[in-house]
């Protein structure tokens, strides 16, 4: 017979779990509240008062400092942030909501869910193996290209934000954050290890795969000792990166062919991800490349870096990839900061192009500033015209500078304010009226037009004529147009790609 | 080809094994599958093999894939000898068999793991005691040995390994525990790392007893 327990918590709330353990994890048994609502999680280890006083700040101070302030509602959706501590025979425990039913899945396996994994949390890992994507999950779950690029967005901007707040998270990777690829949606859990630098010391060091090389290579290190590297921001950028490029690539960065210990794997893959750590598609040196004459058939194009190199993601993520993996990897310092992903990713999705062949898994791809693009995952070339609008902003009164910023044109795609103006960013301070689109695109005989739904400085440059609201113009090579008159405001210079 | 994680499943099937243990164990083993199948990281890596031992050695399920795993109802005769020494010889050929060892241009297979539950003592004393060696050259990354009931014999299990476990009653309930212990081993590898705490195996539930 379970029985229910009940509780007064430090935010003064009355907490109840049924007494029985639902999941398991590294260092925390979970119950369940009775309604379903939250789950209490207890630390296996004896209560002590610097966990105590570690997680009534993360519960109280931390979460206050980012959840309440502006764009915290926002937020809200991309942590499970506790929300108070509990004590029950001597053991500590948080508070955390329930995850969101997006990160539960909802079909599970093919063959009628015949793995079990109906209902299950949707872990990062499921969704960067090709072998699990081929074979063992319902194609309904995977999402596709686009979906995952906001995956990244949303775990970029959610580490951006902690990092703003001086916290490093310590501990990023496939089991801590729940994605949902069929909505593009990202959730930061196990939120109650959070390090703040020169205060409370990390409890863990990560999860193998995600650890930066630093860490892994000084772990046997005692933990006193001056040379032994600990989890801090530095080593969330690394993880974060790995996480992006395994999301976008389904591989990852440094888990190549070559054999740095013949005797023993554990040892060997140590140095793989430590002292000998080496990017997989490393410029120069080809030594760790993955070895695409193995794979199988669904393990291709993926593990075929050749065929399908980082820079399919385009532009901006390839040279965060690079910082990451070639220039940063045993330079923590040069490791680009999360706020460098939130944005460019941001700028990719721009880049999207939808796949014309109806069948290809990844449905969007990156312009690759091709005269006539092809898909890189399929194969298939896209068809008819594509304009290209190049993003120009102003800096000084009729002087427009470029932002290394472009836009693809497709149909469906939209312009919005933060493509208006550069001093607008589609970050959660974002109100709702800027969310909404205030423009869109239009193919009419073979022509594309950008019809203005909200702009009241439209202009079309060359023939210096003003756009109205519900007016449209003709989008052609050279075409110039003035989105918005004010200091900041973009000007879209159009080319032509396609046929 | 990425690094699998082979497993080596020894279970007894004396004679005492008839009845309620045989049935939980093959419940056990049931809930140990389903957990496996539903853990990206098993699903990736874990090979399971089965091997029966009564006065027989049996093969009941060569090296598989977890998801291709189609488990076979293991059954008992009402009588027999526990030659556990035969079947950890076997178990060593197996693994010559089975293992992949890395070369300076291929990466092999993990160490593999061994599993063993027993309700008794090995008969074949001589053979078990010559095996020993044997096994420990293998390389096994972990040796798990369960002790069920009151007619096993930890002490003969510690000759194999530290981890033993001792349950003292042979009902569902208790295997389902082992099973469930054993399913954890295999999430530690993609579990969080400890900042001071070495690499082990999780802790084994309550209800359990180590020998120490």
């Amino acid at each position: 017979m379970t029985k229910i327990v009940t509780l007064k918590a430090s935010d003064g709330s009355t907490v109840q779990f049924i007494d029985e353990i639902k999941a398991q994890g590294g260092v925390k048994d979970v119950m369940f509240s009775p309604d379903g609502g939250y789950v209490v999680a207890f630390f296996r280890e004896k209560a002590d008062p610097a966990t105590r006083e570690r997680l009534l700040e993360i519960t109280g101070r931390y979460r206050e400092g980012i959840l309440n302030q502006k764009g915290g509602e926002y937020l809200r959706n991309l942590y499970c942030w506790p929300t108070a501590v509990v004590e029950h025979e001597n053991r500590l425990g948080v508070v955390v909501p329930f995850y969101r039913s997006c990160f539960f899945f909802e079909h599970g396996s093919p063959n009628n869910d015949m793995l079990g994994i109906r209902k299950k949390e949707k872990v990062g890992k499921w969704f960067a193996t090709p072998g699990l994507r081929a074979r063992r999950l319902d194609q309904r779950e995977l999402g596709d290209w686009m979906r995952h690029l906001k995956v990244c967005l949303m775990l970029a901007r959610a580490v951006r934000r902690m990092h703003m707040a001086g916290l490093s998270h310590s501990d990023l990777g496939y089991n801590n954050c729940l994605i949902d690829p069929v909505t593009g949606q990202a959730c930061l859990i196990d939120l109650d290890g959070l390090v703040v630098p020169g205060r409370h010391h990390p409890t863990v060091i990560g999860t193998p795969g995600f650890i930066a090389p630093e860490v892994v290579k000084t772990a046997r290190l005692p933990k006193e000792d001056p040379k032994r590297i600990l989890p801090s921001q530095a080593t969330d950028r690394h993880a974060l990166a790995v996480l992006i490029y395994t999301y976008l690539l389904y591989r990852h960065p440094l888990d190549g062919g070559k054999v740095h210990d013949v005797n023993d794997s554990l040892r060997d893959d140590e140095l793989m991800m430590g002292a000998n750590a080496l990017f997989v598609e490393h410029p120069q040196d080809r030594s760790n490349r993955i070895k695409a004459g193995n794979a199988k058939a669904f393990e291709l194009p993926w593990k075929d870096t050749d065929r399908l190199p980082y820079t399919v993601t385009g532009p901006y993520l390839s040279k965060l990839f690079q910082e990451s993996f070639v220039d940063g990897l045993h330079h923590p310092a040069k490791r680009p900061a999360a706020g460098d992903w939130e944005t460019a990713l941001v700028k990719t999705v721009d880049l999207l192009q939808p796949c014309t062949n109806p069948s290809c898994e990844q449905k969007w791809y990156p312009f690759d500033n091709k005269c006539q693009p092809t898909c890189p995952f399929c194969g298939t070339p896209h068809r008819g015209k594509l304009p290209v609008l190049n993003l120009y902003s102003s800096h000084a009164k009729g002087k427009f500078m470029p932002d290394g910023h472009r836009v693809m044109v497709y149909s469906g795609q939209s312009l919005f304010r933060w493509h208006e103006n550069r001093f607008i960013s589609p970050d959660e301070k974002l109100s709702a009226d800027d969310a909404r689109r205030v423009g869109y695109f239009v193919e009419h005989q073979g022509n594309w037009y950008l019809v203005n739904e909200r702009l009241n400085g439209m202009r079309d440059v060359r023939s210096s004529q003003d756009i109205p609201v519900g007016g449209k113009t003709l989008l052609d090579e050279g075409a110039q147009i003035l989105l918005s008159p004010e200091h900041g405001g973009r000007l879209l210079v159009v080319q032509m790609a396609g046929s | 080809m990425s690094r699998r994680l082979l497993t080596y499943l020894c279970i007894d099937t004396s004679g005492s094994m008839n009845g309620e243990p045989i049935v939980a164990v093959n419940a056990g083993l049931q809930a140990l599958l389903g957990s496996l199948r539903s853990n990206p990281y098993a699903l990736d890596s874990v090979h399971l093999s089965i091997t029966t031992f009564d006065s027989e050695i049996k093969e009941v399920l060569p090296m598989t894939a977890v998801a291709d795993v189609m488990l076979p109802e293991i059954t008992c005769p009402k009588s027999g000898a526990t030659l556990l020494g035969a079947a950890l010889e076997h178990i060593c050929e197996q693994t010559k068999r089975d293992v992949r060892k890395s070369t300076s241009t291929e990466k092999g297979d993990w160490k593999p793991i061994l599993v063993i539950l027993t309700d008794g003592k090995p008969t074949d004393t001589l053979a078990y005691t010559e095996v020993i060696p044997q096994l420990k050259a293998c390389n096994f990354a972990t040796i798990v040995a369960c002790a069920a009931g009151p007619r096993a014999d930890p002490n003969q299990l510690k000759r194999l390994t530290d981890h033993v476990v001792s349950l003292d009653t042979m009902d569902a309930a208790g295997f389902s525990k082992f099973f469930q212990w054993v399913s954890e081993t295999f999430s530690k590898d993609s579990q969080s790392r400890g900042a001071t705490s070495s690499v082990e195996l999780p802790p084994p539930p309550a209800e359990l007893n180590i020998v120490l």
